[in-house]
């Protein structure tokens, strides 16, 4: 799939997703339902915001000296006996990986949830290999997406919230699924379908919440079991992880694992929190062959820059869950694997101003966001950021835009040319405007609304009400004219009674 | 055993981060607060006991308090609940000495089917016997009262996927072994892997039996891991 989830632009985006009455709905439950959980858990645990100082300075520190934490801990993963492969791009870390599944003879591979294997579009290049291969999703979500034809997620915590029951049940039925819509009779056969999968699997890729410096281990959060599963069963596992996921030292992994899980989930701690590593002498289970690819993949951009704070997040989705445009567009209206507040600001570093230029107006900038953010990213402050650079550095705004811009910078800046267009404002935008049905809206604008027109005008009306200028004898300025002639007047005899 | 394109790479980070490498020493790491230490620290003992039972109840938990003279009639009675099939134990002599359970056991052995995860057995064996056991009965090592956690430390005779393959799960802990927060716990099994104390490749921390939220944002409990789960707390003082 790649970072970039559709070529599609925003606006086109937003008006499919707004067609998705059953996603929008989903997105509205969702958000409501995490609101309430997300602050009774942080409520129960007290202090937050001392929490979220103290989650804050951690990632900071390991963001500052992440060379230095990333060398430790490649060091500790080779002493107890892994590899560690340094990814500079995807196509470096998905050659390395498809090295390992050739030298290994590996034919089936389970998979648990990771984004940054959704972001370097591992899958399908595995699949591609062309080696009798089978790779298996094994979270319930991604399995239904990957079932779906590879079906684009929708949230970073929930990918399948825009699914309901019967396109479930359909999508199972393909797999021999003869049962009802109950959610719980269609996890049960997922279950089943893939336990018998994972018991002949021979090489497990996960991702990785957080990689320990200190000694080497790897930290997993998850609820449905899939992701140990996946470290158990297989003889061999592939981590793979973006560069930013590293922490100095278990202890801070824990403490940021509890700021996760109660931002992501409303839990104290999710059902599974893991630290592992490759086996040790005397087990028989576990991968006997451990590698760590540690992916770049355009991150270091942000370091030393204006962003760098990006690369503090947890992936816990809070962003997401309390952003207005989100609830409103779902993930698919960001056409990035990142949606929300989170990948309006990544996405552009990630994947280029290019394909993501308008993600950072996707935003009302409310500050919500920031607000969750339990690492406390400035994320409205980076939208803005984004915006500036691409207004001032990247010079977008061009052509009509500037044109219209320009004009309208003289109109306001001569008074007779303002009266003058005032008085023919009516006149002038009156074949655009339209006026609806019978309706409540028509006594606020009795005129009707402005719909489309040309760059800036067209780009307003299209997603706001641009209500018809009033005639020019309707005008404020009319009638603030005449009622001041009416006005008595000092020295009036009225005026003096 | 190999670090591919290490150096490049962090050159690279350290570069666009404008500062050298090797620091990291200089300049120690003090936590800002103390809250994670600190955060229900002066629970007492029954307050601990009161607060797991509650958190694990609130997550689908079974949760029984028991004196270890009582802790194989609990034991049967769980087994009845559960109904007939295979049982899993781990090899860990030493736990089972401890809890005083090698009678239960034997017992047990003569009604059911009983396997145990061996060390002395291959992968394929022990992931098996695990994936055809309908119950796993295993040790805990400490239990975490503010969310309801167990966690398991990896050992040779408890192999990973004794705790996810079986269908239903039980699991003994010490009361004395019970632990205010994760922070705890954690400390513990930091300070025993840096003096080599404990040797593993996997810690669990499990706090209840499986569950997602994929379909629809319904609660499922029971998905990949056992469908159920049940914490036994044995009273040692």
């Amino acid at each position: 799939m790649g970072i970039q989830t559709s070529d599609k632009p925003l606006l086109e985006r937003v008006k499919e997703s707004e067609q998705d009455k059953f996603m929008q709905a989903s997105v509205a439950k969702s958000q409501d339902a995490q609101h309430i959980k997300r602050e009774d858990s942080r409520a129960l645990l007290g202090n937050w915001e001392q929490w979220r100082e103290l989650g804050e300075q951690i990632r900071q520190r390991a963001l500052k000296y992440l060379p230095d934490y990333l060398e430790q801990f490649s060091d500790n993963v080779e002493k107890n006996g892994g590899d560690v492969f340094f990814a500079a791009t995807e196509e470096e870390a998905v050659d390395y990986i498809q090295k390992v599944v050739k030298e290994t003879g590996a034919k089936r591979i389970v998979k648990s949830k990771s984004m940054v294997t959704t972001e370097i579009d591992l899958d399908k290049r595995l699949l591609a290999m062309n080696q009798g291969l089978q790779l298996m999703e094994t979270d319930l979500a991604e399995f239904i997406l990957q079932e779906d034809d590879w079906a684009e997620p929708t949230h970073i915590v929930f990918p399948a919230l825009s699914k309901n029951r019967d396109q479930v049940r359909e999508i199972f039925m393909k797999l021999g699924y003869e049962g009802d819509n109950d959610p719980m009779h269609l996890a049960r056969f997922a279950r089943k379908y893939l336990r018998e999968y994972f018991l002949k699997s021979d090489l497990g890729i996960t991702g990785c919440n957080f990689a320990v410096a200190d000694n080497g281990m790897i930290n997993l959060v998850t609820n449905e079991g899939n992701a140990d599963l996946t470290m158990a069963i297989p003889k061999t596992q592939i981590v793979v992880m973006g560069m930013e996921r590293i922490v100095p030292t278990m202890n801070d992994a824990e403490i940021l694992d509890n700021m996760l899980c109660r931002s992501a989930v409303g839990q104290k701690l999710t059902s599974y929190v893991t630290f592992e590593k490759g086996q040790v002498a005397g087990e028989t289970d576990g991968p006997e062959h451990f590698h760590v690819v540690i992916v770049d993949n355009n991150r270091s951009r942000a370091l030393g820059s204006e962003f760098q704070s990006i690369l503090q997040c947890i992936r816990c989705g809070a962003c997401m869950n309390v952003c207005p445009v989100y609830r409103h567009i779902g993930g698919h209206g960001y056409g990035s694997i990142y949606p929300g507040p989170l990948g309006a600001v990544l996405s552009p570093i990630l994947g280029g101003y290019q394909a993501f230029q308008e993600l950072p107006y996707a935003s009302s900038l409310c500050g919500a966001c920031t607000e969750v953010c339990p690492v406390k990213i400035p994320l409205h402050k980076l939208l803005i950021e984004h915006r500036r650079i691409i207004t001032d550095q990247r010079h977008m705004q061009h052509g009509l835009n500037n044109l219209m811009m320009e004009a309208i910078g003289i109109g306001t800046g001569f008074p007779w040319l303002f009266r003058t267009a005032v008085r023919f404002g009516h006149l002038g935008l009156k074949p655009l405007a339209s006026k609806g049905e019978v309706h409540a809206e028509n006594f606020i604008k009795p005129e009707g609304s402005v719909k489309g027109g040309p760059g800036l005008v067209g780009g307003w009306a299209d997603v706001r009400d641009l209500p018809l200028p009033p005639k020019n004898k309707d005008s404020f300025r009319q009638w603030f004219a005449k009622h001041k002639e009416n006005q008595p007047k000092p020295g009036d005899q009225k005026a003096n009674q | 055993m190999t670090i591919y394109n290490r150096e490049a790479f962090l050159d690279h980070l350290s570069e666009r981060l404008g500062t050298p490498r090797h620091q990291v020493d200089k300049e120690p790491f003090i936590h800002r607060n103390q809250l994670p230490e600190e955060t229900l620290a002066d629970l007492s003992s029954d307050e601990l006991l009161d607060l797991a039972k509650s958190t694990s109840e609130a997550l689908h938990v079974t949760f029984q308090v028991t004196d270890q003279t009582a802790l194989p009639a609990v034991l049967d009675e769980y087994l009845k609940r559960i109904g007939a099939g295979q049982l899993i134990l781990p090899t860990e002599p030493d736990q089972v000495a401890d809890y005083n359970l090698q009678g239960w056991i034997d017992t047990v052995a003569k009604e059911r089917t009983v396997k145990y995860w061996d060390p002395k057995a291959d992968r394929d064996t022990n992931l098996t016997t695990s994936q055809d056991s309908m119950v796993a009965i295993g040790f805990g090592d400490y239990l975490l009262a503010e969310s309801g956690t167990i966690t398991v430390p990896t050992t040779p005779g408890q192999g990973r996927a004794f705790n996810f393959l079986p269908t239903h799960y039980l699991s003994i802990v010490k009361r004395s072994h019970i632990l205010p927060r994760s922070t705890q716990v954690t400390k513990i099994y930091d300070d025993k892997i840096k003096s080599g104390e404990l040797v593993t490749s996997n810690i669990n921390y499990i706090s209840g039996p499986s569950n997602s939220g994929d379909i629809e944002m319904v609660l499922i409990v029971g998905v990949h891991g056992p469908l159920d789960m049940t914490y036994v707390v044995v009273n040692d003082r």
